[in-house]
């Protein structure tokens, strides 16, 4: 299914002694199919061959796929569960000592038990991540509920994905990431790329997006830098960061103005267009073009272009996302889609690149501090009230919503959470304003982290317990189309490691939960319970068996049940997920970022990835080919910028903030505006870009805004390049 | 003199449906994931016989891929004195056989491109073989497998002159360098040795 002309019958090469488990990346939302190579004698994971039979990517893989392999048997592995008993250690790599599971467990519990009887049951919390299968995100979300019965539960896709989730659910009455299955993005005739450096962030959707382009197809990138994919496209929009929202409504009013739009769709299937019209009338490409600083031509041949296209796609990611209006600003570039009815049909929708592997699944399932599995409302009577059932706990003690990820580290700090159980995520390099952050987590009265790496958070813990790579445990993740794949396992667990769902069982037992936990012996079970829950929920996975994922290269969700196939075209039927069936355009003010550049702050900083690193960089840091390309953080500064301060090219600077400061060596490229500098976020400690970003959260999804802030530049005494 | 070598898999069969490496530059988004994938075939023993340059690196993102154009009569080979550098019956320039390497490293220096390298350890040259293993059974190099940008393609000469055709526009302008990829260049390159038949002054 999905074949198109990229497919091609390839046999794989086996070695003597060799065979090839199919699985996906450890990575990003593109999940690309590989095939880990595993030696039969020693039945260790030694390399990676590409599968060329995965519909989505062919074989392609980044520098990061061919190399995940390396994570597995790497010597900086966690073997065994770690203690430190002196507090005051914390925020160091020093004074932790080897422990059985035996005596983690019971430390664990007994400090649990000891805080939650002293200060509440919601003085504990978890915070996770969207880096592990639907079955661990689904099992996290249960154990904070059931096991430690707390209301404090987030994760790290609010630093991610929330505001595409928020912008979908406002738009739409849903948050599929993808309304379309990626094999129809070539064969569009325009792309609308916002906010997204596509190249080095999802690189292998790229044979796609240059396929457009040589049909004669259209692309348009809005980015504040000339990234690999902005620099071939037919128009750069070369915006101010944080101006998204005046662009979006600059394009919507040129749409209307030109005749663009579909006013039989708008009609029949959308609310909201009058009030929109009204709205954007002053958005005029002069206005807009005086906000967003992209010149005003450029506006209208994008408008243009889109306008004209018979079919196209619009899609975006971080750049826009990680604003303090990052809802607004998806909901506005999705009104694009929904004036021209370019929606609901193959080969024109709305797409966001999703950041984790399974930053859609991990968000649909109860991760989130308001969700339940099922992507169901936790304050939604009727739905918490079938989840209990599920669970086997009475409706009544089904805690409330509690808050989202960085309100977490402010309920830490004034002490009323005062135990964390953090799993599959680095905040103290992620999160923003990390000054903060940090000290809240040295603030905390008992830690534990879950972790295959000692990470930088890892760092601030009493307990490390050791987890498992992606490749020694198996399930589902959900990819940036919406499709519902499988991780195979490749390998037992090295050391005394376990995958994160055992130690919850096990964890659960010794709290006194075993009940809702302990018939739950392998990853199977918790994904029979998992599809259970999120039956007749809005991303309902009842019908997704691993069988049926296997026969059919994945399965898109909403798949109700054995017969249903999955749905890869949403809203195929002009139906949206509204009550009343209708999508929503809406009507968007423009707000500026919530810090403008000013006097002492002159520069606008904006934060992003690099090719060769994910995330925190506590995985990729640590395999020689990636940090070999690239060992450390660097700030790009445009060359009339740099003269300004007089820097030079690799010449060591203090960049500054209101909240913080770093050393950054100086990288000159033209390919940038001039009154923005850019540093990559993958480092720890002294180097994290986050010690300077803000914490101003959208009002809706609740995620900070990394990618524009005023920030300034300092030449160093000392930091001349010789 | 350089040798073929023939090879008992490699059948008239698979010779019609040869596909080549083939590469689209302007493609290159610099990820250089061709680099870490290199590492992973068999016998190239980690170390990547492929290289990706910033074209301008102050200026704008432009990269390109450097890789062995398995030259039709290619310089490393004619330069050298050992005949460690073998030619396979696809075409492949293989990297130098351990047993006749005799580390003079004149092929380092004869190749116009740069690709052979040497490593003094092992006193050994080694360079792109594009992964024998895989391409005498037509199965893509693993460079080409997973090149995310499609600048890197495994095709046919079917599917390669289907390109050309295409950027052929019939109108005498220049479109593309098609008919040269292959590196029948118009430039001369002197091999190693230019200071033989030299007569010293005293």
């Amino acid at each position: 299914m999905q074949r198109d002309k990229f497919f091609r019958e390839i046999e794989n090469v086996t070695h003597p002694n060799e065979k090839l488990v199919k699985t996906h990346c450890s990575y990003c939302g593109m999940q690309c199919g590989m095939n880990l190579r595993v030696n039969t004698i020693t039945n260790k994971i030694i390399g990676v061959e590409p599968r060329y039979d995965w519909p989505v990517t062919v074989g392609k893989m980044c520098p990061k796929g061919v190399t995940a392999y390396q994570q597995t048997n790497h010597d900086d592995r966690i073997l065994r569960p770690l203690i430190r008993d002196d507090a005051s250690l914390k925020g160091t790599k020093e004074g932790f000592r080897e422990a059985s599971w035996d005596e983690a467990y019971d430390l664990i519990a007994k400090r649990f038990g000891e805080l939650q009887s002293q200060y509440g049951k919601d003085s504990l919390s978890v915070f996770s991540g969207v880096s592990m299968t639907n079955e661990k995100c689904y099992l996290t979300g249960k154990f904070a509920r059931v096991a430690l019965g707390t209301r404090y539960i987030d994760y790290n896709g609010r630093f991610c994905m929330s505001s595409a989730a928020g912008g979908f659910l406002r738009s739409f009455g849903v948050d599929r990431g993808s309304t379309l299955p990626w094999t129809d993005v070539h064969e569009t005739d325009c792309l609308f790329i916002a906010g997204s450096n596509t190249a080095e962030c999802h690189p292998t959707s790229m044979f796609r997006v240059w396929a457009v382009q040589e049909r004669g197809g259209y692309l348009i990138v809005a980015d504040p830098r000339e990234t690999p994919v902005a620099r071939r496209a037919d128009v750069h929009l070369d915006l101010r960061p944080g101006t998204d929202l005046a662009l979006a409504n600059g394009i919507v009013h040129l749409l209307i103005k030109n005749g663009h739009i579909d006013e039989a769709f708008i009609n029949k299937h959308t609310n909201g267009f009058d009030e929109t019209k009204d709205l954007v009338k002053d958005f005029t490409p002069e206005h807009t073009s005086m906000i967003t600083g992209v010149a005003v031509e450029k506006i209208e041949r994008a408008a243009e272009i889109y306008g004209k296209a018979p079919n196209a796609i619009v899609m975006f990611a971080r750049g826009i996302e990680q604003q303090h209006k990052g809802v607004d600003n998806v909901s506005a570039y999705t009104n694009m889609a929904l004036v021209t009815g370019k929606i609901g049909r193959p080969k024109a929708g709305v797409a966001t690149f999703t950041g984790q592997g399974n930053g859609q699944g991990g968000r649909e399932h109860g991760q989130k501090s308001d969700l339940l599995p099922g992507y169901r409302k936790i304050y939604d009577k009727e739905g918490a009230a079938y989840v209990s059932k599920v669970w086997g706990i009475d409706p009544e003690d089904m805690p409330q919503a509690g808050v989202s990820a960085y309100e977490m580290f402010e309920l830490m700090q004034e002490k009323t959470i005062r135990g964390l159980y953090l799993l599959c995520s680095n905040p103290a390099v992620s999160a923003p304003n990390l000054n903060f952050v940090r000290e809240a987590l040295k603030n905390l009265d008992f830690m534990v982290c879950g972790d295959f790496y000692l990470s930088e958070s890892a760092e601030y813990a009493d307990v490390i317990l050791p987890s498992v790579t992606w490749s020694e445990d198996e399930g589902t993740v959900t990819n940036l189309e919406g499709r519902i794949i499988k991780i195979n396992k490749a390998q037992e667990p090295i050391g005394e490691s376990k995958p994160d769902w055992q130690m919850q069982v096990e964890l659960a037992e010794r709290l006194g939960k075993g009940k809702h936990f302990s018939h739950l012996k392998t990853a199977k079970d918790v994904a029979e319970e998992f599809r259970l829950a999120s039956k007749g929920g809005n991303a309902d996975y009842y019908g997704a068996t691993w069988d049926k994922i296997d026969e059919q290269d994945g399965v898109f969700w909403p798949c109700k049940d054995a017969e249903d196939k999955g749905t890869p075209h949403m809203f195929l039927d002009k139906k949206f997920y509204h009550p009343d069936g209708k999508a929503k355009i809406c009507a968007l003010p423009y707000r500026p970022p919530a810090e403008e550049p000013c006097e002492d702050y002159p520069l606008r900083l904006t934060t992003g990835r690099v090719v060769y690193h994910y995330l925190s960089g506590n995985q990729t840091r640590r395999i020689q080919f990636l940090n070999d390309m690239c060992p450390e953080p660097y700030v790009e500064v445009h060359p009339v910028t740099a003269a300004k301060y007089n820097i030079e090219h690799d010449e060591n600077i203090l960049l500054f903030t209101r909240r913080g400061k770093a050393n950054y060596k100086v990288k000159i490229t033209e390919a940038i505006r001039e009154d923005t500098v850019f540093v990559p976020y993958h480092f720890g400690h002294d180097e994290s870009i986050n010690l300077l970003t803000i914490a101003a959260l959208d009002p809706m999804s609740r995620m900070p805004e990394f990618k524009a802030c005023a920030a300034q530049i300092e030449k160093l005494k000392s930091g001349k390049v010789l | 003199m350089t040798m073929t070598i023939n090879d008992s898999t490699y059948t008239t069969e698979t010779a019609k449906t040869k596909r080549r490496l083939y590469m689209e530059l302007e493609n290159c988004i610099g990820c250089r994931s061709c680099l870490a994938a290199c590492t992973q075939c068999g016998g190239h023993e980690q170390r990547n016989r492929n290289y990706v340059y910033d074209v301008n690196p102050l200026v704008n993102r432009q990269t390109m891929p450097l890789m062995c154009l398995h030259c039709v009569d290619p310089a490393c080979a004619r330069s050298c004195p050992a005949q460690a550098i073998q030619i396979h019956e696809t075409g492949a320039v293989l990297s130098a056989l351990v047993e006749k390497c005799i580390g003079c490293q004149n092929c380092t220096i004869a190749c116009p491109y740069g690709i052979p390298k040497f490593d003094e350890e092992e006193n050994l040259m080694y360079k792109c073989d594009l992964c024998i293993d895989r391409t005498k059974d037509d199965i893509p190099p693993m460079c080409a497998s997973v090149c995310p940008s499609n600048t890197l393609q495994w095709l046919t000469e079917e599917e390669i002159a289907e390109k050309q055709n295409r950027h052929d526009l019939d109108n005498e302008k220049w479109v593309t360098s098609m008919p040269y990829l292959e590196g029948e260049t118009n430039v001369k390159v002197n091999l190693p040795g230019i200071l033989q038949g030299t007569v010293k002054l005293f």
